[in-house]
Order: C-alpha cells, then structure tokens, then sequence
C-alpha cells in the first residue's frame, strides 16, 4: 500500500514537471498581418509622452510595419539593455545616448554602413556633427535622433528693466549684463549651478569642455590616452567659472540645479546655462518671457557640450537583412518627424526637418536650433564616464573654494591619467 | 530513499524548494562575484584574468578609501544615536504615559516609507533655497543653511533624516525585549526605593542585553551598507564629500562598467563588515550560546 502511494506521488511530480516546460513552447504563428518592430525607448516624463506620440503616428499611418515596445524605466535602462544584449534578447531597435554607444561596440550593435547603402538611407540629409558622432573606427552603429547641447536660457523682461536689449555675445557682455540686472533689479544674474545635491553640478563640467572646444582645445588628446586641458586653455576656463561666483559674484555660492533651474523659471534670474531638455519645463511657466539660443562663444568660436540621443540595432539582427530594411524604416519615418521630437525641447537632426514649416512654427526651438552644428560630441573612451564624473567633482571644488587654477588642473591632469591607465 | 527515520527524511526533503532558490540567488551569485573579483571584466566581453591585481588598484586608490571613511563616518554617527534613540522610545512605549499607544505608531511609521520617498522629503526639506527648513529660518531672521550642500553639515544632515526613518526599527525590538521582563523584579526595586533611571541602568538594560547587542550588530551592519538615502539626498556631494563606498562600487561596476573592481571592492566591505560583526558578537557576549 505504501509503495503504491509512493508510485503515485513520483508518476505526478514527473507529470507535473511537464507543467514547467509548457510556457517554453515557441510560437512559431506566422505573422501574417504587419510586420512588428519591437523596441525599447528609455524616455519617460515630458520626453516619453512626446515619444509615444511619435510612435503612435507612426503606426496610424502605416499599415505594413507597427512598432511595439514595454518601455524600461530610465534608472535601470541600460542595466537592462546591457544584460539583454548580452543575452541576445534585446528587441529590434533601440535607444542609446551618443555617450553610451560605445559600450556596445563592435560586437553587441549591428554596423550600419552596408544596410544604409541598400536600403538608401537618406544620409546626406542628417547634420552632420551628431552623425559622425555615432562613427567608430570608420562605420555607423547608430542613427542620431537629436542633439541635446547646453545652450543659454535669457529672461527678457529683466533683461529689458535693465536696459539691455540685445543678448551676450561672449565672456566679457554676459557678465555685464548679468551684474547690470541684478544691480537694476536685484534678481541673480546668472543662475549657473555649482554644488552637487540631488543632481550631480555637471554644468560646470559641461561649460568648461564647451569653453576648451571654443578656444579650438580638446579635453584628451586624439588618441585618449591623456588629458590635454592643462593649458592655457584650461585655465582660462576655470578662471571663467570661478569668476563668475568668487570675483563678479554674478552667480550665487551653494546653488544646485534644482535651485537653479527653479529660479529662473520663477523669473528670479537673468541667466540660465542648461540643456535643451529644460524648455518644456520653462513653457509651461506662468509669466515668463524668455528665451532660448545657442550657447554664445564666451572665450572663442561657438562651441557647445552635448549629448545625444540616437537610434540603434542591435547586432542579433544581421541574420535577417529583410527585417533591418523595415526597421530602417521606421528610424527615417522618425527622424524626419523631427518636429514631432522637438516638442520635448530637443533639437532635430535632420536639415530638413529644421529648415521645415512645422517646426520653424514652433515656440523657442527654431531659435536654438543652429546649436546642432556647433555640438560637440565627448571623446570616444572607455572610460570617460568615470572622467566626466572626477571632473566634476573637482571642478565643483574649485569654485567652492576658489582654488589656485593650475594647482586645481595639475591635480585633475594628474587624476584624469590615472583613470585612464585603468581602463 | 534517505536513510534515517521518516520525520528527518521529510524534513530534508521539504528543505529542498528554499535550498534550491537560496543556493540559486544567494550562494551562487556571492561565489561568483567573487571569482569575478580576480578577472577584468565589462560584462558584455569575456573576462579577463587578472588575478589580485584589482585588489592591488583598490589598495592603492585614494577614491576607495575616502569612500570607505566616508561610511565609516556614517556608522560612527548613526550606530549610537540610533541605538539610544531606539531605546528611549522603547522607554516611553513601555511607560505610563497615555499617549504610549499614539506614540509607538508614530515611532514606526516612518520605517514603513520606501528609501525613495524618505530620501526625497527630506532632501526637499533640507533644499537650501525653496526648502521648509530654510524658510523656517528666514522668517525668525536667520540665514539659510546649505543643509546638503555644506561639506560640513552633509552628512550630519542625511544621518538625521536617516534616524528619523529607522529609529522605529530598533524600538520595536527593544520594546518587545522589555515587555518580557517580569514585573515582580520592577515590583520589588520600587519597594526598595530605586529611582527610574536607576530601575533603568541596573535593571531593564542589563536584562535585555542581548537584544541591545543583536540591535548593535544589526545596526553596525545596516548603516555600513548605507547607499540609498545619501546617494538621493545629496548625491555624494558636495564635491563627492560624501560619497559613500556602496556609491563608489555602485558607480564603478554599473556606470563604469568595471565589474572586476567593483566586485573586489565589495568583498573588502563584506570581510570588513565580518570581522565587525565577530567582534561586537564577542563584546556582546552572545558567544556563551
């Protein structure tokens, strides 16, 4: 009697085990309908409405291919995206930041050179300073969707109570802009944050790579192996951002972003240094009369930091050339819909896009859009995440504390070439 | 079939569905990293042995150790205030007061919130220029203070959030350890004249001794993997001022993408964190169980 019961529970934990396998079955359904693109976008917020909307769009007039995606939540993307491409799951099309396409190069993203020749990409008709910006060793893994540079947000009404009708040009007319406002109005004359609380200061960092780029200097040399700012060039930019808070006081000590970007949305600052992706939030403002242009060439040639987001297919794709043809696709439809993108305050890369009506119609953006050719992409490194946030820090320190500018870059000198032996 | 008589044989075999996912999430992933700590590694190319050498880099890395100072200073200023606050809500809870009920709800409450949101309350009440505590300030006339932006009060600043989400935790512990004290021994000192404190000192703390030494321990351990809430409040700032060393592998491993190292790192903290918890568990005197 005990061995049959025995008998009994084995035969049903064998069957049941079944059970587990039964989710594995493939479907092997044949798509008879559209062709499904299958991506993942890592916008959420302002960004992620005007992105879904794009897609929307997209699938509405298209009968043959639609796009489907779970959207990742942004603080765990490219945790995500990195474990799925290593595991050769991830879906057909991507959305990588410019920084981060090199992580995943050569073997994880597919090389777009050969598809875009087949499929006659309208390459030509892409800006071309974020295009090449997604070229490694000679071929593309990536198509731009827009440029995301620091540009100069200006209060105009406080601009004009204190008599000032035209915008700074540079160094020297932004400062005595920024201290005839707040001496006429008493509001702060250049809300540029410096201190690190919830978010990271990074637009120190981010001014002081666009002023090297404006003096025609570089961060690291051409083949990244060292730092290259510790110059004449580099102090003059420090000297520049210390200045601004120690010497003409035109920017308050201890100012993080969220102080910064609060202020001048409250039209309690003259100046604003931030990227593009800020101008959703200053429209929606009640009573601000701003605007918003490329970042002015303080101490050289128009230069400005920037990142970028871009479009990607992942490697596992290159067994199927026909499904990279419609995925390519659905990247042209997108990018040259740039307009639709812009409304998230994000510059398109398209020229036509940027020369067309619908989006020379809309508010601020036509004004800032010249920017895109002026962006500088951040050297293709390994390990220039761990190099901006160091630098960060340090610049941070330097101006808290007014530091003796060539100590200050002997040390980050010194720093930046030890990270980079690591890597 | 097992051998042995059938309650064991049952028992190993019910053990099985846990062991399974234990070994498969917890044993498996701990052995493993630290097999990874010895290679170079980016998770999306092979590894790359390496042998000791990220153990060496660590060694020899500035960045590690203000990290690690920067926890220890954490443990060093959360352990005590946390443990004494613990314990005197305990106190109250277990008193005469009528609001006692209110209080042990308000107590812990706060230990309900998600490190999330508990972070970003207070980092918005502590915002120099639009948050509470500021305002506060200025209307009796005072200057604002840069709660989270002043190397100085940084991390004294995240502390203090940080006792006011956690105390609630130890409380719970130590008040059930009180309860469990018979009354005749509180009967019988009032009847010989002691005073409260002294009920306090002689009495109450020495009876739930090892209840205040598991807290210790509890508390050394938690405070040493401290990383949410200060990552949140102040982002490591100013000038990673208060970058903590979960940050730093955090950072290395996932924005750096240097697995190896982080890896590495990570097992520093972890012996660190052991011989710790030994010697506390040795000063307790748990080692006569």
């Amino acid at each position: 009697m005990k061995l049959k019961k025995m008998l009994a529970l084995l035969l049903l934990l064998i069957a049941s085990t079944g059970l587990i396998f039964a989710q594995g079955a493939a479907e092997t359904t044949t798509q008879k309908g559209p062709t499904v693109v299958t991506f993942w976008s890592l916008f959420t917020g302002g960004d992620g409405e005007f992105f879904d909307a794009m897609i929307d769009e997209f699938n509405a007039t298209h009968t043959d291919i639609q796009m489907k995606t779970d959207t990742v939540k942004f603080d765990s993307y490219y945790t995500k995206l990195t474990a799925a491409l290593a595991a050769g799951t991830a879906p057909d099309l991507v959305v990588v930041h410019e920084a981060n396409i090199r992580n995943y190069v050569p073997d994880q993203l597919l090389a777009l050179d050969p598809y875009l020749e087949e499929n006659n990409f309208p390459v030509d008709d892409f800006v071309s300073a974020p295009l090449e910006a997604c070229k490694f060793d000679g071929q593309y893994y990536a198509i731009p969707l827009d440029v995301h540079p620091i540009i100069m947000y200006a209060n105009t009404a406080l601009l004009k109570q204190a008599g000032i009708n035209d915008l700074p040009t540079n160094y020297e007319e932004l400062i005595a802009d920024a201290k005839a406002v707040q001496d006429k109005t008493g509001a702060m004359g250049i809300a540029c944050d410096n201190t690190t609380a919830v978010y990271k200061a990074y637009t120190l960092t981010r001014l002081f790579f666009s002023m090297m780029y404006e003096q025609d200097g570089q961060m690291l040399s051409d083949d990244n192996m060292s730092a290259a700012f510790n110059n004449e060039y580099g102090v003059k930019a420090l000297v520049a951002l210390q200045d601004m808070v120690n010497k003409y006081e035109v920017t308050p000590q201890g100012l993080d972003y969220d102080s910064s970007v609060n202020a001048f949305k409250l039209g309690q600052a003259a100046f604003h240094f931030n990227g593009v992706w800020a101008t959703g939030t200053f429209e929606k403002a009640d009573n601000l009369d701003f605007v918003a242009v490329a970042l002015p060439g303080l101490i050289g040639k128009p230069a400005a930091w920037g990142g970028s987001h871009t479009l990607a297919i992942p490697a596992t794709e290159a067994k199927d050339p026909d499904h990279v043809k419609d995925i390519l696709t659905c990247i042209d439809w997108i990018t040259a819909h740039g307009e639709m993108w812009s409304l998230a305050g994000h510059i398109p890369t398209r020229t036509s896009v940027q020369e067309s009506d619908a989006f020379k119609a809309l508010p601020y953006r036509a004004g800032y859009a010249s920017a895109a050719a002026s962006t500088v992409a951040p050297p293709a490194t390994d390990a220039w995440s761990e190099i901006y946030t160091t630098l960060s820090d340090k610049l941070e320190y330097a101006v808290a504390h007014n530091s003796n500018p060539q100590m200050a870059l002997d040390d980050m000198e010194k720093t930046v070439n030890k990270i980079i032996m690591t890597y | 079939m097992i051998p042995g008589n059938k309650d064991s044989r049952d028992g190993y075999i019910f053990c099985i569905p846990f062991l399974l996912i234990y070994i498969l999430f917890m044993v498996y992933p701990l052995i493993n990293g630290f097999i990874i700590s010895f290679f170079k590694y980016n998770i999306l190319s092979t590894k790359k042995f390496i042998g000791l050498a990220n153990y060496r880099t660590l060694f020899s890395d500035s960045k590690f150790y203000s990290s690690l100072w920067h926890t220890t200073q954490f443990v060093l200023i959360t352990t005590p205030s946390l443990l004494i606050l613990g314990f005197l809500m305990a106190l109250f809870v277990n008193s005469k007061s009528p609001f006692k009920v209110a209080g042990e709800s308000i107590f812990f409450i706060p230990y309900v919130f998600s490190m999330t949101v508990v972070s970003t309350l207070w980092a918005w009440l502590m915002q120099k220029n639009y948050g509470l505590f500021n305002h506060l300030l200025s209307t009796v006339g005072l200057n604002p203070v840069g709660w989270l932006i002043d190397s100085k009060w940084a991390i004294w600043s995240v502390s203090f959030a940080t006792l006011w989400w956690t105390a609630g935790f130890n409380m719970i512990l130590m008040s059930a350890a009180i309860r469990q004290i018979p009354t005749e021994i509180y009967n019988s000192s009032s009847i010989d004249g002691a005073s409260y404190w002294q009920t306090v000192f002689k009495i109450t703390m020495p009876l739930i001794k090892k209840t205040l030494s598991l807290c210790l321990i509890l508390q050394v351990i938690a405070s040493f993997n401290v990383f949410g809430q200060v990552f949140v409040m102040t982002g490591g700032g100013p000038y990673g001022s208060t970058r903590v060393l979960i940050q730093y592998i955090y950072e290395n491993g996932f924005s750096y993408f240097k697995m190896g190292y982080s890896a590495a790192m990570s097992y520093i903290l972890f012996a660190l964190i052991m011989i710790c918890s030994l010697i506390l568990n040795k000063i307790g005197g748990n080692e006569d169980d």
